[in-house]
C-alpha cells in the first residue's frame, strides 16, 4: 500500500520576483508502506525542499503531496498533525538540542503531543534504547555529550514522536566511521522493528547502497531517477553526467565489465565483488 | 630538518582524567603532505592545535621551523607560518567581501598595503576564486567558501597549513575542489597535515599516520597503511574499497606485486590476475 505520494510536485522559491527558482519540477511518485527511500543529488538539486514538502514544512507551488490518500494541504489549519506523523530529522540535528537534560528534550515532541506523563516516560526509554543511550545519559545535559551521542539523542527526539515516515537529512554527516556505522546500524534496527517508511538524504553513495530499498536520484529539481539501487548505479555514466558517483566498489565491477569480463554490473559491496571475481577467476582457471 | 618535529608529546585538557595526547613523537619535512586518520576523541585535532601553538604541551617539546611553540617570544610568528583551516567554512569567514576577508590575515600581520593588494590576488588566483573577489561569501557554495578560508591562510604566506576535517561539511563536488587545492598547495611547496575521516583523501597523502587513544598506532606511505586491513578494522577505521577486495582475494590465495589504493590500480591488478 502506498503511504506517501507526490503528485506534479512543484515548489519555486521567489515566485514573482527576479530571483525565481524552481527548486523542485513536477516530480511523482508513490512510496510504499515500509520502504527505505535513498535520496540522492548533489547540493542545490532539490532534495531538501523536496523532503521539506513531505510535512508540510513547505507549502507547494502547485501539485499535492497525499499521506495515506490524502492531501496534507486540504486543511491547512491542521498541518501541524502531519507533522506528527512525518518526522524530521534535519542536517546536524545536534545543534536543535536545548533542553537541560537529554531526557528532557526527548520528551518535548510527545509532550507537546498531549500524551500523559507515563506515556512520555514510556515513550522517552523506547527512543533512547533505540538509538542506544543508556539511562545514565538521559540524566546529563545533552551538552556534555560527545559530537556522536549528541546526534543520537536528537534522532531520539523525532523518534519519540513515533512517526509513520521519517526522514533523515544526512544523519551520518560529520561523523566518524565507527559513529556513522553505529548510527546506520540503529536507525536500520528501529526500522525492522517499527516497520515505519524511511527517507534517507546521503551523500555517501556506499551508505545508500547498504540501506535503502529503492534511490532517489535528483538534478535540477527533476526525478532523474527512482529505481532499486541495483538498477541505478549500474547506470554509472548518467550518475557521473549530472555529478554523482557510484560506490567505488560498483565502478570497480562495472570497468570490469566493459573491459568484457563476464561480471555482474549491479555489485553494491566488497563482500559481493569478493564472491564475483573468485567464480571468474575459478571460471578461467585462475585459483 | 624536520619542518615540524614533536618528541613525547602529552597533553591532557582540564577537567579530564585522560591524556589527550599521550606520547607523541613525530616528524614532518618541509613539503611533505602527511594525513591524520584516527576516530574522534584520538588525539587528531588536539595535535593539529599544538603545531600553532594554540595548544602548548604538558609534557615534551613540538619545534616548527626550528622555533619552540612554547616560547612567548615566538608564538605569532608560528601562528602566521602555520595556518589553520577548520571544519564548518562558515565559521572561517569574516568580512562581507571575499577579498576582505582574504586581506584580514596580512593587514594585521601590518603588511604593506599595495603588498596586501598582491598578496590578495594572488591567493585568490591559486585557490581559483580570483573572478570572485568582489562577492559577498554567503552566496558561495560550501567548496567556494572553504576555498575562500585557504586564501585568507596563503595570504599570511605561511610554510604549512593544517587541515582539521576541511571536508566534512562539504558534498561530493565540493570535497573534489578542496582536495584540489590542497594539491595545488602540496605543489607549491607548503607542507600539508590533513585531518580526515575520507580514505580517499587519505591514500594521496606521502605518508598516512594513524592515532588511536593519543598515541600513534602505525604510520608509512598509504600502500603500507592500508594494507593493514585487519588493524585498521579492528580500531573501526575504514579502508579504502579497493583494498579491501584485493585483501579479500589475497585471503582467498591470490597473489598480488602491491596494494590497490584506487579503482585504477585494483582494475589494473585484477586485469593482472585474469590474463
Amino acid at each position: 500500500m502506498s503511504i506517501i505520494e507526490a503528485k506534479n510536485l512543484s515548489f519555486t522559491y521567489g515566485l514573482k520576483t527576479p530571483f525565481e527558482k524552481k527548486a523542485v519540477d513536477n516530480i511523482s511518485l508513490s512510496v510504499n508502506e515500509g520502504e527505505v527511500i535513498g535520496l540522492i543529488g548533489h547540493t542545490g538539486s532539490g532534495k531538501s525542499t523536496f523532503v521539506q514538502m513531505l510535512n508540510g514544512l513547505i507549502k507547494p507551488t502547485s501539485g499535492q503531496v497525499l499521506l495515506e490518500g490524502a492531501d496534507i494541504w486540504s486543511k491547512p489549519k491542521e498541518i501541524r498533525k502531519i507533522r506528527f506523523k512525518v518526522g524530521m530529522v534535519f542536517q546536524y540535528p545536534e545543534h536543535q538540542l536545548f533542553d537541560e537534560t537529554v531526557y528532557k528534550d526527548i520528551s518535548f515532541g510527545p509532550r507537546n503531543k498531549g500524551l500523559s506523563e507515563s506515556e512520555i516516560d514510556d515513550t522517552v526509554k523506547k527512543a533512547a534504547k533505540f538509538v542506544g543511550l543508556s539511562d545514565e545519559l538521559l540524566k546529563q545535559s545533552p551538552f556534555d555529550l560527545s559530537g556522536g551521542e549528541k546526534r543520537r539523542a536528537a534522532i531520539a527526539g523525532v523518534i519519540a514522536m513515533d512517526p509513520d515516515v521519517l526522514v533523515l537529512d544526512e544523519p551520518t554527516a560529520g561523523l566518524d566511521p565507527k559513529g556513522r556505522d553505529l548510527l546506520l546500524s540503529q536507525i536500520m534496527q528501529y526500522h525492522r522493528e517499527r516497520k515505519n517508511t524511511i527517507f534517507f538524504v546521503s551523500h555517501s553513495m556506499e551508505d545508500i547502497a547498504r540501506v535503502a530499498d529503492r534511490v532517489m536520484v535528483m538534478s535540477k529539481g527533476r526525478l532523474e531517477m527512482f529505481d532499486t539501487p541495483k538498477k541505478v548505479f549500474a547506470c554509472a555514466d548518467k550518475l557521473e553526467s549530472i555529478g554523482l558517483r557510484v560506490p567505488e566498489i560498483t565502478k570497480i565491477m562495472l570497468t570490469l565489465k566493459d573491459k568484457g569480463y563476464d561480471v555482474s554490473d549491479s555489485i553494491l559491496t566488497v563482500e559481493q565483488a569478493f564472491t564475483e571475481v573468485v567464480s571468474l577467476l575459478k571460471k578461467e582457471g585462475k585459483l | 630538518m624536520s619542518f615540524i618535529s614533536a618528541s613525547s608529546v602529552k597533553y591532557r585538557y582540564e577537567d579530564s582524567e585522560k591524556n589527550a595526547l599521550n606520547g607523541v613523537t613525530l616528524k614532518v619535512n618541509k613539503g611533505e603532505f602527511v594525513a591524520l586518520l584516527g576516530h574522534n576523541g584520538c588525539g587528531k585535532s588536539t595535535m593539529a592545535k599544538t603545531l600553532n601553538a594554540l595548544i602548548i604541551p604538558d609534557e615534551g617539546m613540538i619545534y616548527v621551523d626550528g622555533m619552540d611553540t612554547a616560547d612567548d617570544e615566538v608564538t605569532y610568528e608560528i601562528r602566521r607560518n602555520v595556518g589553520l583551516v577548520l571544519q564548518n567554512p562558515d565559521n572561517q569567514l569574516v568580512a562581507s567581501i571575499i577579498e576582505e576577508d582574504v586581506a584580514f590575515g596580512p593587514e594585521n600581520l601590518g603588511v604593506e598595503p599595495g603588498e596586501i593588494r598582491k598578496r590578495v590576488d594572488t591567493a585568490l588566483k591559486t585557490v581559483g576564486m580570483y573572478d570572485y573577489r568582489t562577492h559577498a561569501p554567503h552566496k558561495l557554495s560550501g567548496g567556494q567558501k572553504q576555498r575562500v578560508a585557504i586564501a585568507g591562510i596563503l595570504a599570511m604566506q605561511p610554510s604549512c597549513v593544517v587541515f582539521d576535517e576541511p571536508t566534512a561539511m562539504l558534498d561530493p563536488n565540493g570535497r573534489e575542489e578542496v582536495m584540489r587545492t590542497i594539491k595545488t598547495l602540496k605543489k607549491k611547496g607548503i607542507t600539508i597535515v590533513l585531518i580526515t575521516h575520507y580514505m580517499d583523501e587519505a591514500v594521496l597523502a606521502d605518508r598516512v599516520i594513524v592515532m588511536e587513544k593519543g598515541e600513534i598506532l602505525t604510520q608509512g606511505e598509504p600502500e603500507k597503511v592500508f594494507s593493514q586491513v585487519n588493524l585498521l578494522k579492528k580500531h573501526s577505521l575504514d579502508v579504502p574499497q579497493s583494498t579491501e577486495l584485493a585483501y579479500k582475494l589475497i585471503g582467498a590465495g591470490l597473489r598480488f606485486s602491491k596494494m590497490p589504493l584506487n579503482v585504477q590500480e585494483c582494475i589494473e591488478l585484477l586485469e593482472g590476475a585474469l590474463s
